[in-house]
């Protein structure tokens, strides 16, 4: 079986010293960044992208991968017990969580989310396995015009799976195509919409746009609530981690449902872990006897959400590894990472850097294994990280993200880039625009661009290969009936009903 | 009574409207124009104020419909860089201005959104109008640029539209003290990290931005900025090797 000898060759490289520490550290800084409202995994992640510089590739992705599943961790834990998701992802986690906890069950909560957490991260790990190999062989087949309309359906189905109006999120969506096409093009190298601004020729960097958008507009919207959230920490002592055999009976059903829903949400591109949460908690709900229930402590509201954000999290690595596309704003990091230590992300990946894909999957495992002993035993820690307050925390936070960008080029230019995102990110928010789909575009916008004029020079100029070939044909077709479906009125209000969910 | 209240209210809301948006159309022009100021202090090579303040005005009167009625006549002279300008960017914002007086807005979020990103789009529209188009069937530098700024003008056109003919929320309130001070610490920190090093910006950029809120407490801010800098200045270039001055550069010297 290649499956077992890939595995074990990853394992034998995901358990060295020195990776074993980076998926540690990973795991570590993804908890605190879950548990610390006011920070994202986005940010995060664009914030230590120039830190990996100094380090082995296998290790800087090792680490960056840990901090994407470690903050699906942390987020579950703070909402739980303060009714504060650290993440968006854990959003749905706090409704029935927090109830749970505020019964005296903070424990069992606790431990099956972490439980379930760890069963989809055993689940996910095992699929990118299983999946890589033939999909990487599937991603051969493919020429410039699929890949061009499986970006497509891709960027389509960010737009199904973002909340809001339709139209706005494809907007967005231009805008960040529009955003990658500043600096040189890259066949004629003309210089595009750069203003003759040298640190523009090489176009905007993803990073710098990321942090922008994700780090600088959150900080200075959460100013607007002012500064001080409440924080009723329920300040009662966690006793009995351990569930009752009712506990366990309740949430196995709701687990594997989780982990299967979060597994497939995952693989689509432009879905990821929120959409994966939020899908979950819907479907318990949709499928429990008695639906009341939901809102006043079910256990399955905490196991399903918490099962599907993690097994997304994770499942999210398949598009990347094997086509080579980012399905979504983290991924998209880190494709940065990769060609920061010079692998370009692709099915060659595969063959070529063995050591970096499986070390990757394996460490993803034991990571998992890492995370439920860094949140069960040690809660007590995490939560008291709560207290230090927003008003010290965010211009930390600033100045961080400050020398992060500044760090990733010494450019001062970069500093001031991201400075004049984060006032776009802020717009974008009062005027109710998602920025991550702006994110995505920009993301794909130079892979859609380079594949549409390939595979229109190959076929002289003619746009009906699209259709005429059979693949793009089919990916075009699904991506169309995905946007008639979600302009219709009644798929309308079911999808509206999904993310309405966690305001009541 | 209250009828007729309730309509001039949305009638000076919509000159507001409107006067913010003719502002927008020459914002380019007005943002060169200030730019240009620092020639005169000799910072960066390019126009003075005086030829920049001339051609956009001469651009904007005259060129433009010249250039339109010039068309006409077969006229094929390469346009300036200005009349482009008023043709792609200013002019449809101006109309769209126009408009905008004569409308009921009845969602003031999408309505101003779309716009907005409207004239980004023909922003966009312009800055890359000097690039090659098509040659033959191959692409240019310039076709897809061009697209995209071509779909994001029809997008925050509909966008703008939903704004007038469904309601929705009106504009969100914005604060100024939070974006303000954030804001102004990235600048600082931008500026002052080559010459004056990390522990001296650092610092001062924390305090800078802790401004932003209200609740700040001065000795506490200050001491957490100053472990926070001290871990800085260990951190970022010793443990991670990463290269940045670390003290101002006339101490050095």
């Amino acid at each position: 079986m290649d499956i077992f000898a890939n595995l074990a060759h990853g394992f034998a490289v995901a358990l060295s010293p020195i990776n074993l520490l980076m998926c540690l550290i990973g795991a570590l800084v993804g908890t605190l960044v879950g548990v610390l409202p006011g920070i994202g995994t986005i940010a995060t992640v664009a914030m230590l992208l120039p830190i990996t510089f100094g380090l082995p590739p296998v290790g800087a992705l090792i680490m960056l991968a840990g901090i994407y599943y470690g903050a699906q961790y942390g987020g579950s834990t703070t909402s739980i017990l303060v009714n504060i998701p650290g993440e968006a992802t854990s959003v749905v986690t706090a409704i029935d969580g927090h109830q749970m906890a505020r019964q005296g069950r903070a424990g069992p909560a606790l431990a099956i989310a972490a439980i379930g957490s760890f069963f989809a991260g055993c689940v996910a790990t095992v699929l990118i396995a299983v999946l890589g190999a033939p999909l990487t062989k599937l991603a051969l087949a493919f020429g410039p015009a699929e890949y061009f309309s499986l970006m497509v359906l891709g960027l389509i189905f960010a737009v199904v799976l973002a909340k809001g109006s339709v139209l706005k999120a494809i907007a967005m969506i231009v805008f960040g195509l529009l955003l990658s096409m500043v600096g040189s093009d890259i066949e004629t190298g003309a210089s595009r919409m750069a203003f003759n601004i040298p640190e523009l020729a090489d176009g905007l960097g993803f990073a710098t746009v990321a942090m922008g958008v994700f780090g600088f507009a959150e900080i200075i919207r959460n100013l607007d609530a002012g500064a001080e959230m409440s924080r009723d920490l329920v300040q009662q002592k966690i006793t009995g981690l351990m569930p009752t055999k009712k506990d366990l009976i309740d949430s196995t059903p709701a687990i594997l449902r989780g982990t299967v829903l979060g597994s497939i949400l995952g693989i689509l591109p432009g879905g990821g872990a929120t959409i994966a949460s939020f899908g979950a908690y819907t479907l318990e709900k949709k499928l429990a006897r008695d639906p009341s229930r939901f809102g006043r402590g079910a256990i399955e509201g905490v196991a399903g959400p918490e099962s599907a954000n993690n097994a997304a999290a994770q499942t999210s690595f398949i598009p990347l590894l094997t086509l080579g596309i980012p399905p979504n704003a983290v991924m998209a990091l880190m494709v940065g990472a990769m060609t920061i230590h010079g692998i370009v992300p692709g099915p060659q990946v595969m063959q070529k850097q063995p050591d970096l894909v499986w070390g990757m999957i394996a460490s993803m495992w034991i990571g998992n294994l890492m995370l439920i002993i860094i949140n069960l035993p040690l809660v007590g820690i995490w939560v008291r990280l709560l207290r230090v307050p927003y008003r010290l925390m965010f211009p930390s936070i600033v100045i961080f993200c400050a020398i992060g960008i500044y760090s990733v080029n010494n450019a001062p230019v970069d500093v001031i880039l991201a400075g004049v995102f984060g006032l776009v990110g802020y717009w974008l928010i009062k005027h109710d625009f998602e920025p991550a789909p702006l994110l995505l575009g920009m993301v794909l916008g130079p892979l859609m661009e380079e594949n549409l004029r390939r595979a229109l020079l190959i076929s002289r100029g003619d746009w009906s290969v699209f259709l005429t070939r059979p693949l793009s044909a089919v990916l075009l077709a699904v991506a169309a009936g995905l946007l008639v479906l979600t302009v219709l009125p009644s798929l309308r209000s079911k999808r509206d009903e999904v993310f309405t969910e966690s305001e009541n | 009574m209250a009828d007729t209240m309730g309509h001039s209210a949305t009638a000076t809301r919509n000159t507001r409207l409107a006067l913010g948006f003719c502002l927008l159309a020459i914002a380019p022009q007005i943002f060169e124009l200030i730019w240009s100021i620092g020639t005169i202090f000799g910072w960066g090579a390019g126009r003075g104020p005086g030829t920049v303040l001339t051609s956009h005005v001469t651009a904007l009167l005259a060129g433009a419909p010249s250039a339109i009625f010039g068309s006409f006549g077969g006229g094929t002279k390469k346009m300036s860089s200005e009349v482009l300008l008023a043709l792609i960017y200013t002019y449809p914002l101006l109309v769209v201005a126009i408009l905008t007086l004569f409308m009921t807005v009845r969602s003031a979020q999408d309505y101003v959104g779309g716009v907005v990103l409207m004239a980004v789009a023909l922003f966009a529209l312009w800055a890359g109008s000097d690039l090659q188009g098509m040659r033959g069937f191959s692409f240019g530098a310039g076709t897809a640029p061009r697209m995209f700024s071509g779909l994001l003008v029809a997008l925050s056109a509909a966008i703008a539209l939903t704004g007038l003919l469904t309601d929705g929320p009106a504009m969100a309130h914005y604060s100024w003290r939070g974006p303000l001070f954030v804001v102004a610490a990235i600048l600082f920190f931008a500026l002052a990290i080559r010459p004056l090093g990390v522990v001296v910006t650092a610092f001062i950029s924390f305090m800078i931005a802790a401004t932003g809120s209200q609740e700040t407490r001065w000795r506490e801010a200050v001491i957490v900025g100053a472990c926070l800098t001290l871990g800085c200045a260990i951190l970022f270039p010793y443990v991670l090797g990463l290269p940045m001055p670390m003290l101002p550069r006339f101490l050095i010297q």
